[in-house]
């Protein structure tokens, strides 16, 4: 799975701060230790970028590439920073992201044409995020069909269902499973991508990477492309290059229904049972899953 | 051929909890159906409806919420035992006085008054504390001593302060009552913490009950979510009765307020709604809505 690193997040202090005072270090910083760690793409998450964005996003694009090699997801809801950093990058960029809303239809899928770009379309519509497989569906098709009268072809979409947490909406979280299990008879040859520790978003800190991590494999399984995600996170990257085969093959089992001992188990092997059981939604959430 | 019903088979049952001793034992919970589905199989205990007895004159009751009680309302035993010749199954005692936000009465003073409700009466009591997180800690604590081995339903304990009143219910004898905020994420959490140190069959959840028009569906639908949980999926997490504590909160409401007939008719339509959602246990205000849901359950209306 091709993994984009989510680490330079405006809403972090530090790379906010970085931002404010103009301090490329920080944020070089970040940049280099995902590359290290195994991202294929650095994400770049600027928010609105409501102040300065040209400048900002061209600042930041630049400072990256002074260091690293590997190409940027610019991922804004504001097309003019949006624009600016597109055209800041060296390398093919990742137009994170553009949707069936109207503004972003309007203004933001244009800018994959124009740049020739891949872009990231999420299902999201004017009225927010869909609340069902059908409802994704339905826009998603949409927003791609008109993607493809704007010239963009199916191999350079990267399709994002949105994925809740898993503490707000456990149903949502295995939906996006089978969601995106059909993606290929739906949109031939697109490709996808998630938010990842969105997943996790309202858990306990300690508690994330699990779901993160289990997340990524069972995604996989039903064929997800790429994922934005926590690179730093060693034993993500490690299952995602196939180091730890007996953990993926349990999730699969898990996945399938098969029958597991698993009181008989090693705690961890245990604990990505239990969490595979909840985001199958096979057992009802709570903080504390892991302690049953 | 000769058609077959469509029946449901469950993976789980609720536990059946015993609060009370000796000849005064009542059993709650224990079905392996979802409520009322006497079709698909037998549902022993049939729910258990009970009154509120308050452990200080109770403020801003209206003529006839008090009319049942007029001259006993501040004798907690003469109240009580009212209450069972009104026709209800067991008492629920709220120490109202502890409330710090109130008279802030000592912890003693209402162990005393719990356990002299209790020595007099011959049903089970329910006890509520005043719900201030801290406070509960102490007036539970000592309710607990003072009537080891009465086997009390005991609560709210919630996210907060389980820990502490958890264990003097286990070391005096005593069942309780695991409150969350109407989030069956968090109900489950609690529950799973809990079972870490205390036994299935002596728990009661409270999810909270809201009054009609005023969140019951909520309630409703959280109730019905921990029965499906526990008893078609098989979760043992969820495996426990349900109280509902819904007589005080529809008598807050406006319409309840402002009209006898009213409140009467929004108090047991409340208390139906959530019996069909799978509480076992009331806690209502009315005598006369007690009659009523009584007659429902019994199959007369």
């Amino acid at each position: 799975m091709v993994l984009i690193g989510e680490s330079i997040h405006i809403i972090s202090k530090d790379v906010s701060d970085a931002v404010k005072e103009r301090n490329p270090k920080v944020i070089q910083d970040l940049a280099k230790a995902q590359a290290e760690a195994g991202a294929d793409y650095i994400d770049l998450n600027l928010g609105p970028a409501k102040r300065d964005p040209e400048e900002v996003t061209q600042w930041l694009v630049n400072i990256i590439q002074g260091v690293i090699d590997l190409p940027v997801s610019v991922d804004t809801l504001n097309p003019i920073a949006m624009e600016a950093g597109l055209k800041a990058c060296k390398k093919r960029p990742l137009l994170n992201s553009a949707s069936g809303r109207t503004d972003s239809k309007e203004l933001m899928l244009p800018l994959a044409k124009k740049y020739n770009t891949d872009v990231v379309i999420s299902v999201l519509t004017d009225k927010g995020c869909p609340p069902d497989i059908d409802s994704r569906t339905e826009s998603i098709m949409e927003t791609v069909a008109l993607a493809n009268e704007l010239g963009i072809p199916n191999e350079d979409i990267w399709v994002d269902p949105i994925i809740l947490p898993v503490s707000a909406d456990q149903k949502q979280v295995a939906e996006a499973l089978e969601f995106i299990n059909i993606l290929q008879d739906l949109l031939p040859g697109v490709k996808s991508t998630v938010g990842l520790s969105n997943v996790s978003n309202g858990t306990p800190e300690e508690l994330r990477g699990i779901l993160n991590r289990t997340y990524m494999v069972m995604l996989g399984r039903r064929g997800l492309y790429s994922a934005i995600a926590d690179v730093l996170d060693k034993e993500l990257v490690s299952l995602n290059k196939g180091e730890l085969p007996n953990i993926v093959d349990l999730i699969y089992k898990t996945m399938d229904g098969e029958a597991i001992d698993v009181s008989s188990l090693p705690q961890k092997e245990q604990d990505y049972v239990k969490t595979a059981r909840v985001l199958m939604g096979e057992t009802l959430y709570s903080h504390a899953w892991l302690e049953s | 051929m000769e058609y077959k019903a469509p029946l449901e088979t469950y993976a789980g049952k609720v536990a059946e909890v015993v609060i009370g001793k000796g000849e005064k034992a009542m059993k709650i919970g224990g079905e392996s159906v979802l409520p009322f589905h006497f079709f698909e199989g037998t549902i022993e205990n049939r729910p258990r409806l009970a009154l509120e007895v308050f452990d200080a004159e109770p403020p801003g009751w209206s003529e006839w919420e008090l009319k049942p009680y007029k001259d006993i309302i501040s004798d907690p035993v003469a109240w009580a035992k009212k209450c069972l010749e009104l026709g209800a199954d067991l008492v629920c005692i709220r120490l109202v006085s502890t409330d710090p936000a109130g008279k802030n009465a000592p912890a003693d003073k209402a162990a005393s008054v719990v356990k002299q409700v209790t020595s007099a009466i011959k049903s089970p009591v329910i006890v509520y504390g005043s719900g201030d997180e801290t406070k509960d800690i102490e007036v539970l604590t000592k309710v607990a001593e003072a009537c080891a081995g009465e086997n009390l339903l005991i609560g709210p304990l919630a996210k907060e302060n389980y820990e502490p009143i958890s264990k003097a219910a286990l070391d005096h004898g005593h069942c309780i009552i695991a409150q969350t905020p109407l989030d069956i994420n968090l109900e489950k959490e609690l529950n799973v913490k809990l079972l870490k140190s205390f036994p299935r069959e002596r728990i009661v959840i409270d999810p909270l009950s809201s009054a009609l028009g005023y969140g019951m569906e909520y309630s409703f639908t959280i109730m019905e979510r921990t029965k499906h949980i526990g008893v078609m999926f098989g979760d043992n997490t969820m495996q426990m009765p349900i109280i509902a504590d819904l007589g005080s909160e529809c008598a807050k409401t406006k319409q309840a307020k402002g009209n006898e007939k009213q409140g009467l008719l929004w108090e047991s339509i409340t208390a139906l709604s959530l019996l069909l959602a799978g509480a076992n246990i009331l806690v209502l205000r009315l005598p006369e809505s007690l009659k009523l849901i009584k007659e429902i359950i019994e199959g007369k209306i």
